[in-house]
């Protein structure tokens, strides 16, 4: 009988899909690949754990230190171990370009609580053809509360006003950030900072302003510029906004953070290509741009949500209370003039542009190790 | 006055506020195509500039210098070779620009034609996209007014409308360009219709806003010159601007010389027209290997005209005369492309030198950016004959009233001293030489542009060269005229002879002597194709009832009687009253 024969069949499908099954992980399981460390476990408080509460899905993450090596060597294999990656943007674009990443599309984020489409909640261009923006962070300038009294600075022209904010200054071995502030402070708009970097009028514009300033410390490693703020070494130093807040919260260093000329870089959600459980990994996705669970995480790391229904619910540092807003990127008090860092033009420019650098700041130096 | 013409009377009542609303619908829809067209076009040319390699942008990101070098001069040629084979699919061999317009609106022979419309948007696309150092207002402008007049000939609506739908598209395209809806409104009526009748503001501000509302939702772009707090000027300093108003228009003359020179001068090489934007093109950009500044729009270069200390006095110098001269080569040699945007960057380029020479003669440095804005309207505005307009965008764009005090103390002078020099606009100008004199306002380019052909008339009484008087005499009493022509057996004219002049013939008894043998009133002949603006300028010199009218080989064609050309004139000023000062 046919009906009989089916059931049959059935049955045995079922007891070798059980024997397939890896013993203890009755519900698949996804394995992300994100940072490690404070942004690590802020993830998983705010994102992986209450994922898996709402799906039954077990989240393990593995550690990612930046970079596409293993990604290609994996997707080549065809044995990719990840199904959802936390990386750079520019990183992401590179990867899609390669065919590394899956296809994404920006119809995967869900509309606001508000009903705002996706495609306008969230920030420009953060949908690419193979990522989502979930977080944005900032390099920011921080300057010592009691360098200035009576005045501090508002502007980022305020950076190379030495005369006004007398003082050592550090900033970041690199051309990118300071090239973007120093040309910001001839008061250029900064829709068209990149297109006017890219003549040699204004990259020279940019270098004589850096040539200018006395007293300038260069650092290279990222917790330099909070620890040269909190001995007194210098009054402004650029750096990552979470740097800083992590000076400010736990260790009580008396800076404040000018978010004037901010420029910001995007973290995004990827899949590999040939990811084990592509569908879980869209529902992961899914889940964690909601705008709750944006606003969530900003309330464990200053990383800014790329939602602006989200960065409108920022509330208090889970731990210490602190009021979260004053360090969010994206919050719209510190997003108002900011940059978002052009990779597609750093990417193709890298290399010439560091060499203009070296050229005007670093001329006795030989061969230095590339910068940025 | 009150003549009964068909066609175009104002209606008034409940149907002609119907017929207005429809008027103002109809303008707000074709601004909101104006304003699509003029982004894609913005948009279509910045991607040729980055993938073409002419933006700085797109240079910087290119990393092979030598292919970078041998673009920089063949993307130019190639592209004025391909704006060459364009042309040549065009009536008049050139690309149509905003004095076609003006033109049209002018004469009220309306209907821009949707072929060489097409043809010279697409001309100014590859132009600009290919680098050539033009505009982009002026396609942006063209493209609205052909879109106006298309959807009025498809309506089948009268001269009136059309030339209000063509200022609809003009005002939508100049909105959404420059997003600045007033100085949209306000460039429609100061240079292309030249009135400020209720009946045209209501449709055009309709087609501005919509203009404005895509511009701001769809081409989020910085503006064109921003100015973070500017610094108050002192008072002496307003005599300064005064000042770069009067060299300003002396800057925007040499320019438009400059133009129409290279345009002359074109035209005697030994090469064939098409050929002529190629040779531009290239030698454009073996200079633009030097100064790479003077490729495209330059809109980095305006920018940075703006920031006191980014050139040197003598390199603002070169810059300025190097840009002049390329405009001058590109737009000459036969580019399709605007004059705008080239003289907004030669002005800014002059202000700024003006700013640098005042603090180096001990003025005020923070004050830069307004001798800068002084320079750049001081030389826009003569060149396309608007100041008001030129005034609004410095207004709508920087947000500033100082600013904007400044840019009018430069235009005082600016604009009535080049049109006293040189002509009211670059467009007038060039209207002028071909034949279209704008400077006596519009009712003479209407009679201009009207032929006597229309007005001629068969009813004059010709007579054979060997009539004789009283035959003639006869004739004329019979037909009631007093003046007679002569035409022989080949049918050429041979004068004319009055009745009073034959009637004394008739009472010395010489009745039989024949016609052409009487003493004759000299008189003047006219073309067929004589306007009717000179033919009463020849009515001023005569007395008689009609001029005859002959062709080439002096063949009698007919007469145009004094009666008719008067109320030719009547009916046009008429017809004028009616758009200049309608109010729905």
């Amino acid at each position: 009988m046919v009906p009989a024969r089916r059931l049959t069949r059935a049955c045995a499908l079922a007891l070798g899909l059980w024997v397939a099954w890896p013993a203890g992980a009755a519900p698949e399981g996804i394995t992300v690949l994100s940072w490690g460390g404070a942004y690590e476990r802020a993830q998983s408080r705010a994102l992986f754990a209450p994922f898996t509460a709402a799906t039954g899905t077990p989240v393990s993450v593995a550690r990612y230190d930046g970079g596409l090596a293993d990604l290609r060597r994996a997707v080549a294999a065809g044995e990719v171990p990840w199904d959802v990656m936390d990386m750079t943007r520019s990183e992401a674009m590179a990867a899609c370009r390669e065919g590394l990443l899956a296809p994404l599309s920006p119809s995967l984020a869900e509309p606001a609580p508000d009903g705002t489409p996706a495609e306008r909640d969230f920030i420009d261009e953060a949908f690419g053809p193979c990522s989502i923006t979930h977080s944005v962070f900032a390099t920011v300038v921080a300057y010592r509360r009691d360098a200035f009294p009576g005045q501090r600075p508002t502007r980022i022209a305020d950076l190379f006003d030495q005369r006004r904010f007398p003082g050592p200054r550090a900033l970041q071995r690199t051309p990118s950030v300071n090239l973007e502030w120093a040309l910001l402070s001839y008061d250029v708009p900064r829709e068209e900072l990149y297109r006017l970097l890219s003549t040699r009028r204004g990259l020279s514009l940019a270098l004589e302003r850096l040539a200018g300033l006395e007293e300038l410390r260069w650092w290279e490693a990222g917790s330099t510029p909070p620890q040269l703020l909190a001995e007194g070494e210098v009054v402004m130093a650029s750096g990552y906004n979470g740097r800083f807040f992590d000076a400010m919260v736990n260790r009580d260093v008396p800076i404040d953070i000018l978010w004037d000329g901010q420029v910001q870089e995007h973290e995004v959600w990827a899949i590999p290509r040939r990811a084990p459980h592509p569908e879980a990994a869209r529902a992961f996705i899914r889940f964690a741009t909601g705008t709750e669970r944006q606003a969530a995480l900003s309330r464990y790391i200053p990383y800014g949500p790329s939602r602006h229904s989200a960065a409108l619910r920022i509330t208090t540092h889970a731990d210490s209370g602190i009021d979260m807003r004053l360090h969010i990127p994206t919050h719209p008090l510190n997003a108002e003039r900011s940059v978002t860092k052009d990779e597609d033009w750093y990417a193709h420019t890298r290399e010439r542009i560091g060499d203009y650098f070296r050229a005007a700041l670093f001329p006795d130096a030989d061969e230095t190790p590339s910068v940025d | 006055m009150d003549m009964p013409q068909a066609g175009e009377r104002a209606v008034q009542g409940p149907g002609g506020v119907i017929r207005f609303l429809g008027l103002v619908l109809l303008g707000a829809v074709i601004g909101g195509l104006a304003a699509l067209a003029a982004v894609g076009f913005v948009a279509a040319v910045l991607w040729l500039n980055d993938l073409l390699l002419i933006s700085p942008r797109g240079r910087m990101m290119f990393a092979r210098p030598e292919l970078l070098a041998l673009a920089t001069v063949l993307v130019p040629a190639l592209g004025g070779l391909v704006v060459g084979q364009l042309h040549r699919a065009i009536p008049e061999r050139r690309p149509h620009t905003p004095a076609d317009v003006i033109a049209a609106v002018q004469t009220r022979r309306g209907r821009l034609p949707a072929r060489a419309g097409v043809l010279s948007a697409l001309s100014g696309l590859v132009s600009l996209g290919a680098g050539a150092s033009v505009g982009q207002y002026g396609p942006l402008v063209h493209m609205g007014a052909s879109l106006g007049s298309t959807a009025a000939r498809l309506l089948r609506l009268g001269r009136s409308e059309d030339n209000i739908t063509i200022a609809c598209g003009v005002a939508a395209a100049i909105a959404t360009a420059f997003n600045a809806p007033l100085a949209g409104i306000v460039f429609a009526h100061e240079v292309v219709l030249r009135h400020y009748a209720l009946r045209a503001f209501a449709p055009v501000a309709a087609a501005t806003l919509v203009g404005h509302v895509i511009a701001t939702n769809v081409l989020a772009r910085g503006a064109l010159f921003h100015v973070a707090e500017p610094a108050l000027p002192r008072p002496w300093e307003f005599a300064a601007f005064l000042a770069i108003g009067g060299l300003g228009a002396l800057v925007a003359g040499a320019y438009m010389r400059s133009i129409l020179a290279v345009g002359r001068l074109a035209g005697r090489l030994p090469l064939a027209p098409p050929l002529r934007p190629a040779l531009a093109g290239a030698m454009l950009g073996v200079a633009a290997l030097w100064v790479p500044d003077i490729l495209g729009m330059g809109q980095e270069t305006l920018r940075f005209a703006t920031i006191a200390g980014a050139f040197g006095g003598l390199e603002l110098g070169v810059v300025l005369v190097l840009k002049l001269a390329a405009t001058a080569l590109c737009l000459g040699m036969g580019f399709g492309g605007g004059v705008f945007s080239p003289a907004l960057v030669i002005g800014t380029l002059f202000g700024a030198l003006c700013g640098t020479l005042v603090a180096a003669a001990g003025g005020a440095q923070d004050t830069f950016v307004f001798y800068a804005i002084c320079g750049m309207v001081a030389v826009t505005a003569p060149v396309i004959g608007a100041p008001l307009t030129s005034l609004l965008i410095v207004f709508e764009l920087t947000g500033s009233y100082t600013l904007t005090t400044a840019a009018l103390a430069s235009v005082t002078l600016a604009s009535p001293i080049a049109a006293q020099l040189f002509g009211r606009s670059l467009f007038d100008i060039q209207l002028a030489g071909r034949g279209l004199d704008l400077s006596s306002g519009r009712s003479r380019a209407v009679l201009e542009d009207a032929r006597l052909e229309q007005l001629m008339s068969q009813e004059g009484v010709t007579l054979r060269p060997d009539a004789s008087v009283a035959e003639a005499v006869a004739r004329l009493g019979r037909a009631g005229h007093g003046e007679a022509y002569l035409v022989d057996a080949e049918g050429r004219y041979r004068g004319s002879v009055t009745l009073a002049d034959l009637e004394v013939i008739r009472e010395q008894g010489e009745d039989t002597r024949t016609v052409d043998d009487c003493p004759q009133t000299p008189r003047p002949v006219l073309g067929p194709q004589t306007s009717v603006w000179t033919a009463m300028r020849h009515l001023q010199e005569m007395t008689g009832e009609a001029i005859a009218v002959v062709d080439d080989d002096d063949t009698f064609l007919g007469v145009v009687f004094e009666a008719s050309i008067a109320r030719a004139f009547l009916r046009y000023s008429d017809e004028l009253r009616r758009e200049e000062h309608g109010a729905g």
